[in-house]
Parts: structure tokens; sequence; C-alpha cells
């Protein structure tokens, strides 16, 4: 292992639906991570899956750990922020300017401005219900039996989006069963419910500045038909962010370099 | 606790008498020997199953407020008395005593919304006298005036303690827990017990001028009720406290304009001026007047829906003062009287470069876990933004029904 | 000021009427084309009767009166004003009169709630207040209407005998205009109105009339408002009879007919065109009801219906229930302006109009609100009831759980309550909503097996 891959620091994102974390050099660069489903004790899976990144990177008990996610409290010996603070830092480490960040993550989205200094100069978060999230799509894709990784394919088959309006998970839900009944194309439906979603997503992000750049992170990001459709809703150019399912990980660990 | 305390006044003669928020004249009831005791709610889950009986679209100040009156928990008092807050509680103040779930004395108290004006002005008077009238009929015997000047004399006390307490919040070494449950107190003790915890509470107050012995990040919050009450252990672990209130139940009630009864002269005068409507004669003196006045001068309240330029006037000025970091909007989830309020306090606020976080609540027995992580991002946020050095733009908003933004970029690097 | 006065008074008495006929003659034509080829949409049959042949007229007035406000700001003074609002003070001083409930509903009709309300969501409105100020203040502030374009106030007029919400509303619209308030606050009546609350209205219908006549530069004889008090209500009472025809079996016309046509007594109140009109619907009803020429092709099972329609989904809900031959022959929203106006009395102005603008059914409690559902499920011989709860309008829908059950327990009603919003799509879920209504017309199937 080289000088420059030498871990330095350690970052969890203990997340709601997925546990990820990374081990990155004295650049910043990432030079071991893991994903994994979450589990319901996440102290145990972090003590675990910590064990087995730092023998992974050649990272001793001294590299320092930072921990983020809804579960960042729970994950022992570590400093603990929140998603926000750590998905602004993690994206301005990669893309190197500021902008504005759209995660949309399983149960939450958040909208974050990244100021010049890579610091969180602002940010929004979907209410309780799931109407912007993830879950949203999830839901109602399992509804139409459409996998999950078929999903832009399908919304790429479609010569026209059906117009979905409610983006209230439950009564989507109810719409699109009607539509599929009225005999509507099931790649329309799916191009619709990405529209639905964007749109959402764009309320939250509410009035964008013109500088800076748009980037998105989350697991939904790996997604090119929800890429499209946010960058339809919100008229600008989206930016995907490598890595976008560690980027909350990346912000730990950059927290606690030393 | 409270039905100790109630049956403990109850022994002594006096009734009393659950109250709805917001605003009403308590000196006119502690002048009646009549103890108010305040129904916020209750918090957590709606108790019993008449809560069914408005729908989930009403706040659950409202719908908690039926199923807790319609299950007898509230059968220890002897009237319950519904001030004119809004549509929701308006609905109440009949679906409760007229379609079942409350059969004891009952009391309106309407407030007159918009600006002051003559005929508001005239209206009050005209209220609190028929207030006074009822609940003579509870008590059996009428309003003295004396009563009533020794009641205003207590309160003005009263809310002067409240008033050094809050403002001297970053010289006062309790946490906001222990201020919020102490202030919280005044919802139901007899006053003049209330005032005495406030005098032991004020030896708790550093000197004027000395150093502040808070150091956590000052934080302002306005709201309605403070519920859940462990949102302020959120904020202490998150390292930040409440320097500034503005909770309607809270810093919304604490009158800081002293109002004597002087003004009557000048309430005369105006009488005179309108032909139709003849000066009364009346004692020089009258301490009505200072009850009228106090509803008008109390701090602006989004309830009354008066002059909104005047509230954000306040709300920046009170925020100024007690040089805070941070600005956090808690209300509750339906309430249109603080709902309509928020655009424009976000767009004043991020004008004046503040952060704002927004939280939106139900009355819930804690916070989720989602709210929590917005205090600690927002507290992250700010602490980050006061070490890089004085003002950075940038307004937050943590809720999913758009907010005004400011400044592109927060960091001035 | 003088050309605007010009243009505004050559479009409302010339041009705006030439253009209506034009209109007129390309819906004919395009009715005739239709008819010949045998293309587009069927011409309305079952499961309605006859269409109303006034519809026609209605729709003349209201887009006369809409296209002559483009023209009336700088020609005359504007006032936009709530449905509640004693606007009889207003008419002498000459005031062009907008109602932006009016307008909400004709955007809810539009569909049009969601894109305009958005416009202020992103400002911070939450989502849970009502739709019509969201997508008033939506309009407002992007420009966009169905009406082509709203004239601006020079007074916004708001009073809360119909809700608060009304209040915090015009206080946004005044903030934007920068334009006087004027309100009149009506205490809630409980019970009786005391004293003191009819005095505090009148004082302050007495602080209005002074305001309107210092905004529109007019000042009012005392002649002028008797004459206006006296037009008012003769409408209010034609109105009154229109809704009445309902009592007939089969009715002549539908309760969804009548959330139509209700936009004169609203926003023309006062004026002889919204007489006129109803001079002639009356005429056309009572004709029908003579001739049993009915609303719906088959009315089985009568109905009454509770608070504001669900605008952008009146279509859908009204061809729903006629085909199953469920008519709405009564609604408590309609007969609301149809009831507490009756006690305007011309010859005491400022009292009958204190009496009447508080005594309205949103001001009053629950018995009261009961005890007017009673009677008119006796008087219009309906043996259901749906009760649109009505997320956007907590007042009307405050109650309606034991409304339901008392009406169930003391008249043997039927009753069903349907969660919607009068505005926001968004906001109602059409399946269940559509479900729910199958299973409770089924339910009176089950109960009188025909």
């Amino acid at each position: 292992m080289s000088d420059a891959a030498k871990a330095v620091a350690l970052g969890v994102d203990a997340g709601s639906t997925t546990w990820k974390a990374v081990a990155i050099d004295a650049t910043g660069a990432i030079v071991a991570s893991l994903v994994e489903p979450a589990e319901p004790r996440i102290g145990a899976q972090t003590e675990r899956a910590v064990a087995v990144l730092r023998t992974q990177a050649g990272a001793d008990a001294a590299v320092p750990l930072g921990a983020t996610g809804y579960g960042r409290k729970r994950v022992a010996a570590a400093r603990s922020l929140t998603e926000i603070t750590c998905h602004a830092r993690g994206a301005f480490a990669r893309m190197r300017r500021p902008g504005v960040l759209i995660d949309v993550g399983g149960q939450d989205t958040k909208v974050i401005r990244i100021g010049a200094a890579g610091d969180v100069a602002d940010f929004s978060m979907n209410d309780k219900c799931a109407a912007g999230t993830g879950r949203f799509l999830e839901v109602i894709l399992g509804r139409l039996h459409v996998p999950l990784g078929e999903v832009a394919a399908f919304a790429a088959r479609a010569e026209r989006s059906v117009l979905v309006s409610s983006t209230c998970t439950v009564f989507a839900e109810s719409e699109v069963v009607s539509l599929v009944a009225e005999g509507q194309p099931v790649e329309g439906i799916v191009k619709g419910l990405h529209a639905a979603l964007a749109s959402r997503v764009a309320a939250l992000a509410g009035t964008m500045p013109q500088d800076g750049g748009v980037f998105m992170s989350g697991g939904v990001a790996l997604n090119p038909a929800m890429v499209e459709a946010l960058a339809g809703a919100l008229g600008r150019r989206v930016e995907i962010v490598p890595d976008p399912q560690l980027v909350g990980a990346l912000g730990a660990a950059l927290a606690v370099r030393p | 606790m409270r039905r100790a305390i109630i049956r403990e006044q109850q022994a002594r003669g006096r009734k009393a008498v659950a109250v709805l928020p917001v605003h009403y004249p308590k000196p006119l009831l502690t002048a009646m020997d009549i103890l108010a005791v305040e129904l916020w709610g209750p918090p957590g889950p709606p108790r019993g199953p008449d809560a069914g009986r408005l729908q989930a679209y009403v706040c659950a100040v409202a719908r908690n407020a039926l199923a807790f009156l319609a299950a007898g928990h509230a059968d220890v008092v002897d009237g319950v008395l519904f001030p004119h807050t809004c549509d929701s509680i308006q609905g109440l103040a009949t679906l409760a005593p007229d379609f079942g779930g409350w059969g004891k004395p009952c009391f309106r108290y309407i407030q007159p919304k918009g600006e002051e004006r003559p005929s508001s002005r005239a209206f009050v008077r005209a209220e609190l006298e028929s207030l006074a009238a009822e609940l003579a009929v509870l008590t059996g015997k009428s309003l003295e005036t004396a009563a009533l000047r020794r009641a205003l004399e207590l309160h003005t006390e009263i809310d002067r303690l409240r008033a050094a307490l809050l403002d001297g919040r970053a010289r006062l070494a309790m946490t906001d827990r222990e201020l919020y449950g102490l202030l919280r107190r005044g919802e139901f003790l007899w006053p003049e017990d209330h005032l005495q915890e406030l005098k032991a509470a004020t030896g708790r107050l550093a000197a004027e001028g000395s150093a502040p012995v808070q150091t956590d990040l000052p934080i302002m919050i306005t709201g309605y009720v403070p519920e859940p009450m462990t949102l302020f252990d959120h904020l202490r672990a998150a390292g930040a406290y409440v320097a500034a209130d503005d909770y309607a139940g809270i810093g919304r009630r604490v009158l800081r304009v002293p109002v004597g009864e002087d003004d009557v002269v000048s309430e005369r005068s105006e009488r005179s001026a309108r032909p139709e409507a003849p000066p009364r004669p009346r004692p020089v003196s009258d301490p009505f007047v200072a009850l009228v006045r106090q509803s008008f001068e109390a701090p602006p309240c989004s309830t009354r829906s008066a002059n909104q330029d005047r509230r954000l006037e306040y709300l920046v000025g009170l925020y100024r003062r007690s040089r805070c970091a941070g600005l956090v909007v808690h209300v509750p989830k339906f309430c249109e009287p603080e709902l309509f309020d928020v655009p424009a306090i976000r767009a004043r606020f991020a004008a004046e470069g503040v952060p704002l976080l927004y939280l939106e609540g139900e009355l819930e027995a804690d916070l989720s876990a989602q709210a929590q992580t917005r205090i600690d991002a927002f507290c992250e946020m700010v602490a980050a933004q006061r070490r890089r050095g004085g003002r950075a733009a940038g307004g937050t908003r943590g809720g999913a029904t758009g907010g005004t933004r400011s400044g592109a970029t927060g960091g001035e690097a | 000021m003088i050309t605007r006065r010009v243009q505004y008074e050559l479009i409302a008495r010339a041009a705006g009427p030439l253009l209506m006929t034009i209109n007129r003659w390309q819906g004919d034509l395009k009715r005739a084309v239709r008819r010949v080829t045998g293309r587009g949409p069927a011409r309305k049959a079952a499961p309605f009767g006859p269409p109303l042949e006034s519809t026609r007229k209605l729709k003349d007035l209201m887009t006369m009166h809409y296209l002559t406000g483009r023209y009336a700001d700088g020609a005359v003074p504007v006032a936009w004003v709530t449905s509640g609002f004693p606007v009889e003070i207003l008419r002498p001083s000459g005031f062009f009169t907008v109602y932006p409930e009016n307008h909400g509903a004709v955007c809810a009709v539009r569909r049009m709630v969601p894109e305009l309300s958005e416009a202020v969501e992103k400002q911070g409105y939450s989502r849970d207040l009502c739709a019509y100020a969201r997508c008033d203040l939506g309009s407002v502030v992007t420009g966009k209407t169905p009406a082509g374009r709203l004239p601006r106030p020079d007074l916004l007029a708001c009073c809360t005998n119909i809700c608060q919400t009304v209040l915090y509303w015009y206080r946004a619209l005044a903030e934007h205009f920068k334009v006087p308030l004027v309100l009149v606050d009506t205490p809630f009546v409980y019970g009786e109105a005391k004293p003191h609350h009819l005095q505090y209205v009148r004082d302050q219908l007495h602080e209005l009339r002074t305001v309107a006549e210092r905004v529109s530069g007019n000042h009012v004889a005392p002649e002028e408002l008797e004459e206006i008090l006296k037009v008012s209500l003769a409408g209010t009472r034609l109105w009154d009879a229109c809704l009445k025809t309902g009592r007939t079996k089969p009715s002549p016309w539908t309760g969804f007919d009548s959330f139509i046509h209700l936009a004169p007594i609203v926003s023309m109140r006062g004026t002889e065109e919204c007489n006129a009109y109803y001079r002639i619907l009356l005429d056309e009803l009572q004709d029908r009801a003579r001739r049993g020429v009915p609303g719906i092709a088959n009315e089985r099972v009568r109905l009454l219906w509770d608070n504001l329609p669900i605008w952008f989904n009146l279509r859908e809900l009204a061809t729903l229930l006629a085909e199953h031959g469920f008519n709405f022959v009564c609604t408590t929203y309609t007969n609301a302006w149809a009831e507490a106006g009756g006690l305007i009395d011309p010859a005491d102005p400022e009292g009958s109009a204190t009496r009447a603008y508080i005594h309205v059914i949103l001001n009053r409690d629950l018995p009261n609100k009961l005890r007017t559902m009673k009677r008119m499920c006796t008087e219009y011989d309906v043996q259901g009831a749906i009760l649109h709860s009505d997320r956007s309008c907590k007042p009307y829908s405050i109650g309606q759980i034991d409304l339901k059950d008392r009406l169930a327990q003391e008249l043997g009603i039927k009753a069903l309550i349907l969660e919607a919003c009068h505005a926001d799509q968004r906001a109602y879920a059409s399946e269940q909503g559509e479900m729910r209504i199958r299973a409770f017309m089924e339910s009176f199937d089950q109960a009188t097996p025909s």
C-alpha cells in the first residue's frame, strides 16, 4: 500500500435503509468502502463492519472515526455530525465548488446550499410524509411490478408522460392503479411518477440561485430517469456526485481527518 | 398535581376554571377568586375516543382538548373559558358544550381581531364587563373594583418578574427546561404562589452588566406552545439555548408596557369625539381601562391578526436585543394564525441574514428523529457560521413547503 | 383617468356585449357542426335532464363581469371583497367589486390551484392553509388568472363572519397592494347575539362607510344606501325562490347546478343585473317544475349537501350520482345566501345589515347548524346527506361528525362524510372518494329493495 493511500480517517453513515462507510487517505480520496443494508442493531453492525473496514484499509484503532446518519449517536468512539453537514463536506470535496446539493434518500430528501468554503449556508428537508422521498417511487413501482433496476429503461421507453397529480404516496398509489385500469401505458406512468416526485423536490428547493452547480447524491441519484426529471423540473443541469451513496460517509471521514 | 392544586384552592372557597389558549383577562379571574387552569392540548396522543369527533386536519390543541374534556379529565374544575383564538377553538366552544363533552358552565371571551379601532376598544370594555357578569353567576359574588385593582397590581408584578427572567436570560443560571418549567407553572398556580416562585428564581440572575452565565449558542424561538418540552433538552445537547422567547403561551403574554388607569382620559376624549356613543360617566380612576389597554399593548400575537409590520419589528427588535445567532420557528401543524405569519417572518429574517429553522409539531410526546436531526444540523450550521466570524448569509428551512431563500452562498471565507 | 373611464364604459356597454354575442354565435356554430357531423363530445344526455337554458345567460353575465373588471381599475374605485361582506355599504360609492373566493372557485374548476399555490408555497405558505387563500395569493404573485386580468384593488374589504382565515389572507393582499384594508369583525354567535356584539358590528359598519367614502371620493346619501339594500333584499329573495323550486319532485335542477348559479348572488349582490338574471332563472325553474322537467333523468334518492363543493371534481361527482338516480336537491352552502340576507330592512340600513351579517350560518353555533340542516332535510324531503369534510375550511367542517350522527338519530337520514378539499385536487383521493360514494349509494338499495 502506497503512502498516499494510507487511511487517515474513517467515516460511517448509519442511514435508515443502508449502512455506508469509507476510509480516506490524507488527500481525501476514498481508499476503501462498504455498503450494507441497515440492521436494526446499529451499534453491533457498526462494530463488526468498522472492524472489517479497518482491516481492508489497514487502519488501526488510532485512525479516527466520524459518524453521521440516523444512527450516528449509537456509533461508539466516534465524533457525530448530522447528514446535512457531512453531505455538504463530502459533496464539496468531490465537486470542488459551491452549489446546491439535492440528496434524495429513502426516508428523507434534503436540499443543502453549499457555501464557498464548503459550509452549509442553508438547508431544507421534507416533512414527515414520504411524498418527496425515494420511498414514494419504491412503493408505487412495487405496485406496478417494475423492478427498480429497470426503472430508467421503462421511463426512457415512454412516448409521453402520463400526468400523476398526487404527490402523496397513499393517494398516488390509488391514482396509479386507476390509470392502469384506464389502460394508460406503464412506461408513461413511470415517467409521470418521476415528474411528480421531481416537482415535489423542486418545491423543496425553492428558488434556485443561478450561480454554482446543482449536484445530486443519495441512492436515487443512480436512477438516470430521476436525474433527468429533476433537471427538467429545475430547468438546470444536474451533476451526480461521484459515488453518490458514499457522500455522507465521506463527509463524516473528512470531518475527523487529522 | 394540578388536581391537588385545584382542590386546595377550592377548599379555600375559590372557583377553578379551565381556560383554553391563548389570551384572556387573567386579572379579572384573579379578582373574582377564580383559579385559571390552562388547557394547552394537553400534549401526547389524544386521550379517549372523543378525539375522533374532530377531523385529523384540525390542530392537536383543539382535538386533544375535546378528548380531554369529554373523557372527564377536567371534571374537577367548575367551568371552562374559551377565548376566541381561532376558528378551531371557536368551533370547539360550541362542539363540546352543545354536542357533548362538557356539561358544566361554559364561558367565551371574544377578542376583537385586527388593528385597534374605536369600535374594538369599546367592544373589549363591553366584553370584559359581560364576562365579569357571567363569572359572577358562577362565584355568587360580583366583581369588586378594589379587588380588580389589587389583581392588576399582582399581575403587573408577575409580568415584571417574568420579563426580568426572559430578558435577562443570558445572566440567568437555569437551563431552558428549568426556566420553561417555572414559567409554565403560571398556567395553573394561584398567581400569588406563582409570584413567590418567580421571586425565588430572580435570585439566580447575575447582576446586570456581569458576564453572561449562558455560553451556548443563543437562539430565538417563536411559536405557539413549548411542547414537547424535550425540545429544550435536544437544543441543549446540540449546544444551544433559548435566549429570546416569542411563544404565544410565554413571551407574547408578558406585558412589557406599563398600563395605568390614567389612560381613561384619552379614552374618554375619544368617546366624546363620537357623538353616537356618548361617554358614560365613570370614575376617573377605572381599573377596567387598564384591562382594556392590556389587550392592545401586549406583544403582537398572530392570533390577534393585527398589524404584521408591528409584529415583525417586535421580533427583529427582540432578536437583536438578545444577540441571538439563529431563529427557530416552531408551530403546530394546521395552526392557521401561526402558519399565515410564517412567510413574512421568513422573508424578514432572511433579509437580516438570520439562519432560520422551521419545525412543525403536533403536540407529540417527543420530537421525531428527523426533527432532532434538523435541530442538530441547524446548530452545527449556526456554530460554523459563528466560528467563521460574523454574519454569514443564509436562512435555513426545514419544511417541505417552500420558504424564502436568502443569498446563494453562505460563507464569507 | 378619463380615458380609462371611457374605455371601461365602452366595454361595459358596447364592446363587451358584442363580444359575447360573437362568442355565442361561435358556440352555436360549433354545436351545429357537431350535430351535423356527429363528431366531438356527445351532448349532455342521460343521466341528466335537459340542460338549463339560463346557464348560457349566466356565462354571459359572469364573462361580462370579469371582462368589465379588466378595465375597471383607474376608471372606477375597485374593492376586493369577501363573500360574506356587507357589500351593500360599498355599492353606493360606486365600487367595482371583485370576489377572490369566486375567482378561487373558477381557478379550482379549471384545476389551476396546484400551479398557483406552488408559487406561494415557495414563500413559505403551508399546504395546510386554505386553498382559496393560497391560489388567490399565487394568482396575485404570478399574474396568472383564468379571468385574463383582475383589476387592482383600491380597497380590501373583509368580514370574519365566514372565517378568520379571510383576515389573514386579506392582510397579505393589503401588504402586497399597499392599499387600505377594512375589517368587519363579527363576534361568533353562541345562542343569541349579545347586544354589545351587535353594537360592535354596527360601529364597524359606521367606520366602514367613512373609509369607503374616503377611498372612492364619493359621498353617499342615505337614500342611495336604502335603494341598494332594496335591490339586495330582492336578489336574496329571488335566489331563495330559485332554491326552493328544489322542493318539487322531481327537482327541476341539481344542487350542482345551484353551485354554478350561485356566482351572481355572491359577487354581484345588490345590483340590478344580478336580480335580472335570477328572474330569468326563476322563471325557467318554475316552468320546469310545473312541467315536471327534472334536473336528473331518474330521480330516485334526494340528498342534502353540506359545505363548499369540490369545485375541481364537480362534474364527475354530479355524473356519478345522477347515473344512480341520486340528486342533491339542497345544499347548506347555497342556502347561506338565501337565509341571513332576508333580515335586511331598507328602513334600518345599519341595524338590519348588522343582524343579517352576524347571523350567517358559519358565524353561528352548531345547534343552529343542526336546526338548519334538519329543516332543510324535512322541507326538501331528503333521504340522505353528504357532508363534505373540507380540509381547506375548518370552520365549516368542525362538528360534522356529530352532525352526521344526529341527522341519523333524529331524522333517520343516512349520511356520508367525504374528505376532500374545495379547491386543491392534490388533497383529494378521487379513487377512494368515488368508492365511498358508491358504497353509500349501495346502502340505500340494501335498505329499500326496489
